[in-house]
């Protein structure tokens, strides 16, 4: 009859009762207790400022592709920040690290938020030219006969639709086990019972359910992966780069990509940080999460000087008259004051500030480098795209002859637009978390299982099993 | 004609006891398909001693990838046999240029298969879930057993002889 059960369980199981309890109540409450009824009002004002500044911009500036660069620009924003986001959960979680444990569900539920980005990028379908303008691209449509004029619009929203499907998919994927804890908790015959009971599917948390919840995790999130890079190509090649004439840069795409991993990790340590500082969740987020990721940011920030420098020195060596022109419009001429803030608060900064190992390792430093990082991630993608929107109508489409002055964003379109589209994403996130815990229940529970603090000589020390 | 199966949960709060169950199950003639535990922690496979579930997902990238390499490794040969234009020089069967296609159509038939392989051991969900407790998301365990009317006798004296908390019957 004796069954080889592991001492760490058989030990950790005399608290566990009373403590899968407490983590149940504790995380379920915590969501029910958070008062967000004036954060959501305002954030819903503000977002149908959104609407306003669409609106404007549709109906009063009409549809030239020039004016548009600063919607192309919102679109990659949150492509490369929110859409992003979603790794901080997906790699660790595909590595085994424990620190993530409490913090997954804060990245997971950005994946949501990618419809908000599908629902910006539609307008962008009808602003970008098609390929018969004879601008060169890597379709090849003139070079090769049936290829469709509008293969950059196609395939663009095929894969964005996918990502934000997937995204949405990984955070239900993720949620069953603690639906079905909400299932639980709810009142028969109230909605929410209803609405969790939906949501919670067949989940009744047998071995084979816990099994196939394992194995699905990884492979959707190791596709949300390829997709999101996938992604990032398309758009960062036939939404910017092929727009301008003489633009050709085989880094850039992979460079875009780079870029919004390490602004997906820093909106994710300033979420993070709100919900530590607001959430009433400090029991499950601390220092460990906080330094683990600032670690990431500060290799993935050194990464953006070797992905950008690349690029430049190509360009920059090469020295043809389109090259340099190239250089001028995106770096040195119009957009050199947005430049020089890019460069200081994706690089330089966070080399500077976090080569200290004392504010790597501290909760307010990594959080004030990522919001730099946020900032300077929305200037460059402002440079790049609104730069690239203001010489689409060039009749050369090999080379540029001279650079246009600086398009400034209008203030009753543009900037109501960019308030309003990030606004609506945090109404959103704010509306999610009142509904589901903001910390993942059953991984908090299967941690206590492993954990156990044991007296070693004149300490006390962690002892972690790990199943796998 | 189909047998009317019956459910019974038992609720435990003991990983050994849970373990004896499913020995004890296991001794009075129950089928692996019969019963089942329930948890609301992710317990590692084979903690109770419950069959781990066989599932053959790591072989379909596997299956999809051979199948893409080899597809591509025709498609490559077979077009440049048909028709055959000697590029700088090189031979007509350059493996360089010959690598990539088949490296993207490995990749491509690697990705394909997985979806497959998802929906394909996701299968149809059971439409006979049996007996429920709520109080499992909040640290019990249950271990469920479907079985015909003339068993859940049997289940029950299981289920006392190993200590279970609360015995239930939906």
């Amino acid at each position: 009859m004796d069954r080889n059960v592991s001492d760490v369980v058989a030990i950790d199981r005399n608290v566990s009762d009373v403590a899968f309890k407490n983590v149940n109540n504790t995380l379920v409450e915590a969501s029910n207790q958070t008062n967000l009824k004036w954060p959501l009002i305002i954030f819903a004002i503000l977002s149908l400022l959104g609407f306003v500044g669409f609106s404007i911009k549709v109906f009063v500036e009409g549809v030239g592709s020039q004016q548009w660069g600063y919607h192309a620009a919102l679109v990659a924003f949150l492509l490369s920040s929110i859409q992003s986001a979603p790794m901080v959960a997906i790699a660790p979680r595909v590595a085994k690290a424990h620190w993530r444990r409490s913090t997954s569900r804060i990245a997971e539920i950005f994946g949501l938020l990618g419809i908000v980005n599908l629902l910006l990028f539609i307008p962008l379908m009808w602003i970008l030219p098609s390929l018969a303008d004879g601008r060169r691209s890597l379709w090849f449509y003139d070079a090769l006969e049936g290829v469709s004029p509008y293969s950059p619009h196609i395939w663009a929203i095929l894969a964005i639709v996918v990502l934000a499907f997937l995204g949405v998919f990984y955070l239900w994927l993720s949620l069953l086990p603690d639906f079905a804890i909400l299932r639980d908790h709810s009142k028969v015959g109230t909605v929410r019972k209803k609405i969790f009971k939906f949501l919670s599917g067949r989940w009744w948390g047998s071995s084979s359910n816990w099994y196939m919840h394992k194995h699905r995790l990884g492979i959707v999130g190791a596709h949300y992966f390829m997709l999101l890079v996938f992604v990032h190509f398309l758009y960062s090649m036939d939404f910017c780069m092929s727009l301008v004439p003489g633009w050709i840069d085989a880094l850039f795409p992979i460079t875009h990509a780079a870029n919004a991993l390490q602004a997906g990790v820093a909106v994710f340590i300033v979420t993070m940080y709100i919900i530590y500082r607001f959430g009433g969740y400090r029991e499950y987020i601390g220092l460990d999460q906080f330094w683990a990721l600032s670690r990431l940011l500060f290799a993935l920030s050194l990464l953006w000087f070797w992905f950008w420098f690349s690029s430049f020195i190509i360009l920059w060596y090469g020295g043809k008259p389109s090259e340099r022109f190239v250089l001028e419009l995106l770096m040195a001429g119009p957009y050199i004051y947005v430049f020089i803030p890019v460069f200081i608060l994706n690089f330089a900064g966070p080399l500077l500030i976090m080569m200290w190992n004392a504010v790597r390792k501290s909760i307010l430093g990594p959080t004030i480098v990522s919001i730099g990082v946020l900032i300077g991630t929305m200037l460059d993608r402002v440079r790049l795209y609104v730069g690239a929107y203001s010489v689409s109508t060039e009749p050369d489409k090999y080379a540029l002859h001279s650079v246009p002055n600086t398009i400034w964003p209008q203030f009753s379109s543009d900037v109501l637009l960019w308030i309003g589209s990030i606004s609506a994403v945090i109404l959103l996130y704010l509306m999610v978390a009142k509904l589901i815990p903001l910390v993942n229940i059953a991984e908090q529970k299967e941690l206590l299982l492993y954990k156990l603090h044991k007296e070693f000589h004149r300490t006390k020390v962690m002892v972690l099993g790990k199943p796998e | 004609m189909f047998t009317k199966r019956k459910s019974i949960i038992g609720l435990y709060t003991d990983e050994n006891s849970v373990a004896d169950a499913m020995d004890g199950l296991k001794s009075k003639g129950f089928g692996e398909n019969e019963y089942e535990v329930l948890t609301g922690v992710p317990y590692p496979e084979g903690t109770f001693g419950e069959a781990e579930p066989h599932l053959h997902l790591h072989k379909f990238p596997l299956i999809g990838a051979v199948f893409g390499f080899c597809l591509g490794l025709v498609f490559t040969i077979g077009t440049q046999i048909a028709f055959p234009v000697v590029t700088g020089g090189k031979p007509i069967l350059a493996i360089p240029a010959m690598a990539i296609i088949m490296y993207e159509l490995t990749l491509l038939g690697a990705i394909l298969f997985t979806v497959g392989g998802i929906i394909f051991e996701s299968r149809l969900p059971k439409l006979f879930m049996g007996a429920y407790d709520p109080r499992i998301t909040e640290g019990f365990i249950g271990v469920v057993v479907n079985t015909t009317e003339d068993n859940l006798d049997n289940a029950q004296d299981v289920f006392k002889s190993s200590g279970a908390e609360d015995i239930k019957f939906p």
